[in-house]
């Protein structure tokens, strides 16, 4: 593949598990972001839970980069947005008429690692399967062939897009940016620059729709698949079990919010 | 076997047919070479035995076009897939975007085509010996060159075991190493038994080399039609603004300049030029 | 609902992979004409007007997938229900005809925006603390919410200032387009949304 998915080769254990367990972990990690209650949780669930699996799959280096990288930005914003505007008494310091205060970044940081528990769950997925075996796992629960091929197509061919846009970007610092160009011609410039790419892409479409039919595409009937994923007794169980744990976490948590 | 009688076809919005009133018969197993200049009706009749005219393009279809039992007309597109299958020029746009290996990308029609696991694999396998792709079996499509690609793109197709496979100028955006690639291929087709072939061309050697018939397209007609020997060495080929096989060109103006005897025939390939030319 | 099995051709999902390509591949081009627009959204547009709602909201709803799975903008999965919305309208204005005027074409851009920046914001509030994630957005939401607005309207703020005229940009390209596309393969879309014209039919091989 082209770098252009998540996706990191390995044979470890968790790549071999089958992809709707790894979508049900995923969901497990979304419900307990949602639902656990303080900062000193939500790292513990990501520690405990996440980076384990992530070095049994022999990918917890680019876990802990990736996660750094998606989070670090939210940590900013949340630190300085709640930090400064969300109600609390402990000032640290302040800016202007602005008081940033203990309570306010403490609930930015809460906000941060729900965010991070919930995208690591979706992460460890995302670098552990390879996405068509993951399309493969939702088609055959029911999922129709058309989604995944939208999504497996787009994420392949989009490369060659950006290409072409960075050609046509190119071609256009060579003629040079007239600075103080009239902001109403650079914008009709985005025609020239832009239409003759969607344009032929659309003509594009129709030989590789073409293709598709030579492939048997609209044949109706059912699809059989060269690829066998792997599955076992115990992952079923422990789906089920998680499933359920997650539910009954939902439940409580509502519970508890409303039996106040 | 195929049967085309009075066919005629409008694009949606055309008032000028592409195709106008074409009756063959190709018989099965047949190589068949389709020429023409521009605008002749080449692709639009690749699309006429494929059932993509009129299914994928709509417009208006008059006559028949019978591939055995089958009426194209009549027909799915989808069910059609597993008895013809269909060549183009692009390669990359031919290569289907959802799957990640060549080896399965070569799977995927048989995977729309419902088969058995097994027999897959097996017909991946002689796929991949058959075309020489065994050094790219486990790379991704987007990993390979155009000619790569194209070649996957045949072997996508063959995999599927088509009664019919029409190739429609393969070569034409390819290097000339691809392109002997290619053709190579079309020559190990060329002995098969069981598939029809049809292939439209402008390098007229390399028709002349496999096939057993040439097939001239002018404004949708047929204008000629015959064997290649008498087809590509015709001087009338000129009117039709397609010109012959540089052999033939040689060939003429030895003969204008009495280098050689009137009453040779004209050499349409390699092999012949060099007969002519003793 | 019979409309709804009509739209999904085999050309219409090959389209719905190339618009997702689009939306990806030619959001880098107006930075480098210097304007600060994203247009991630043309081909969800252009899908929505061409084949109708359901693919159009189909197309947004991926495309944000994909934004995730490639892992280029992770938490654009939170998002994806508007851009199916994105989708669905174009849809909408494309069955109404509004694609045959650019003046139309451009109003509906405007409203999209403004519908996209009101339904986003939500999500950037009560999901993401108030915040996108996004540096400059965020500076532009801080400033807001210094002015005394709630993380809601700080984010609604932010979203009318930048959606209605990414919206109207992308609108009128998609407009742009469909004018130039060849009659051929206007006359597989419908007839309403694709604005007519006189052509001379090309040639073909």
């Amino acid at each position: 593949m082209r770098g252009s998915t998540l996706f990191v080769p390995g044979q470890t254990v968790i790549h071999h598990l089958h992809p709707v367990t790894k979508l049900v972990i995923t969901f497990l990690c979304l419900v307990l972001a949602g639902t656990l209650p303080s900062l000193p949780w939500l790292l513990t669930c990501f520690v405990v839970l996440l980076l384990p699996l992530a070095a049994i799959g022999r990918i917890l280096r680019p876990f802990l980069l990736r996660s750094f990288a998606v989070i670090a930005p939210f940590v900013i914003s949340l630190s300085v947005i709640q930090g400064f505007f969300t109600p609390g008494q402990t000032p640290l310091f302040h800016l202007g008429s602005f008081i940033f205060t203990f309570e306010g970044w403490l609930a930015g940081l809460t906000v941060a690692a729900r965010i991070l528990l919930a995208l690591g769950g979706a992460l460890l997925l995302m670098l552990s399967t390879r996405p068509d075996r993951l399309m493969l796992a939702l088609t055959e629960r029911g999922m129709p062939g058309s989604l995944a091929y939208v999504v497996l197509t787009a994420i392949q061919i989009f490369p060659r897009f950006q290409e072409r846009a960075q050609v046509i970007q190119e071609a256009q610092q060579a003629r040079g940016l007239e600075i103080h160009v009239n902001i109403f011609r650079r914008l009709g410039l985005l025609v020239p620059l832009m239409g003759p790419l969607v344009l032929s892409s659309i003509m594009d479409t129709e030989e590789r729709a073409m293709a598709l039919e030579a492939r048997a595409f609209s044949r109706p009937g059912r699809k059989t698949s060269l690829l066998l994923l792997e599955d076992s007794v115990w992952q079923r169980i422990a789906r089920w079990t998680i499933m359920v744990a997650a539910l009954g976490l939902i439940v409580l948590s509502f519970w508890l919010k409303f039996a106040r | 076997m195929i049967q085309i009688k009075g066919l005629t076809y409008f694009y949606p919005g055309q008032e000028r047919p592409a195709l106008q009133d074409i009756d063959l018969q190709i018989p099965s197993g047949q190589f068949c070479g389709v020429v023409g200049p521009n605008g002749a009706g080449k692709s639009t009749f690749c699309y006429a035995l494929t059932g993509f005219v009129p299914h994928f393009f709509r417009g208006a279809l008059q006559g028949e076009v019978k591939l055995g039992q089958i009426s194209i007309a009549d027909a799915n597109l989808g069910k059609l897939a597993g008895e013809v299958g269909l060549v183009f020029q692009n390669p990359f746009n031919q290569i289907s975007g959802a799957r990640f290996t060549v080896r399965e990308e070569i799977a995927f029609g048989l995977e729309n085509l419902g088969l058995p696991r097994k027999i897959i694999e097996r017909r991946v396998d002689e796929t991949i010996d058959l075309i020489g792709l065994g050094e790219l079996a486990e790379r991704s499509p987007f990993a390979l060159s155009g000619g790569q690609q194209q070649r996957v793109a045949i072997a996508s197709v063959l995999a599927m075991q088509p009664k019919l496979l029409v190739l429609d100028e393969p070569t034409s955006q390819l290097d000339p190493q691809s392109t002997q690639d290619v053709f190579r291929i079309l020559d190990k087709l060329a002995g098969r038994v069981g598939t029809t072939v049809v292939l439209v061309e402008q390098k007229l050697e390399w028709l002349a080399a496999f096939a057993d018939r040439v097939i001239v397209l002018s404004h949708g007609h047929v204008s000629l039609d015959g064997q290649p020997q008498k087809i590509l060495s015709d001087e009338k080929m000129e009117k039709f603004g397609i010109g012959q096989t540089q052999y033939s060109l040689a060939a003429a103006a030895a003969k204008k300049k009495k280098l050689v005897p009137k009453s040779r025939d004209f050499p349409i390939t390699l092999k012949q030029a060099i007969e002519f030319f003793k | 609902m019979n409309d709804f099995r009509k739209e999904f051709t085999t050309f219409s999902v090959a389209l719905i992979a190339v618009a997702i390509a689009i939306n990806i591949g030619a959001g880098q081009i107006p930075r480098s004409v210097g304007l600060p627009l994203y247009l991630d959204s043309i081909g969800t547009v252009l899908v929505g007007v061409l084949v109708g709602p359901w693919a159009g909201a189909l197309t947004g709803f991926l495309a944000n997938t994909v934004w995730t799975v490639t892992g280029l903008f992770p938490q654009a999965i939170a998002w994806a229900g508007v851009a199916a919305i994105i989708g669905a309208l174009a849809g909408a204005f494309g069955k109404a005809g509004w694609m045959k005027d650019w003046w139309r074409a451009g109003l509906a851009g405007l409203i999209t925006g403004v519908v996209a920046a009101i339904l986003s914001a939500p999500i950037a509030a009560y999901v993401f603390g108030g915040v996108t994630g996004n540096a400059g957005t965020d500076a532009i939401v801080a400033a807001w919410r210094a002015a005394g607005l709630d993380a809601l309207f700080s984010n609604v703020a932010q979203g009318t200032m930048s959606d209605p005229l990414d919206k109207l940009v992308t609108y009128l390209i998609v407009w742009a387009v469909l004018m130039a596309l060849p009659q051929r393969l206007k006359a597989r879309f419908s007839g309403e949304s694709v604005p007519a014209q006189k052509r001379s039919t090309p040639k073909k091989k």
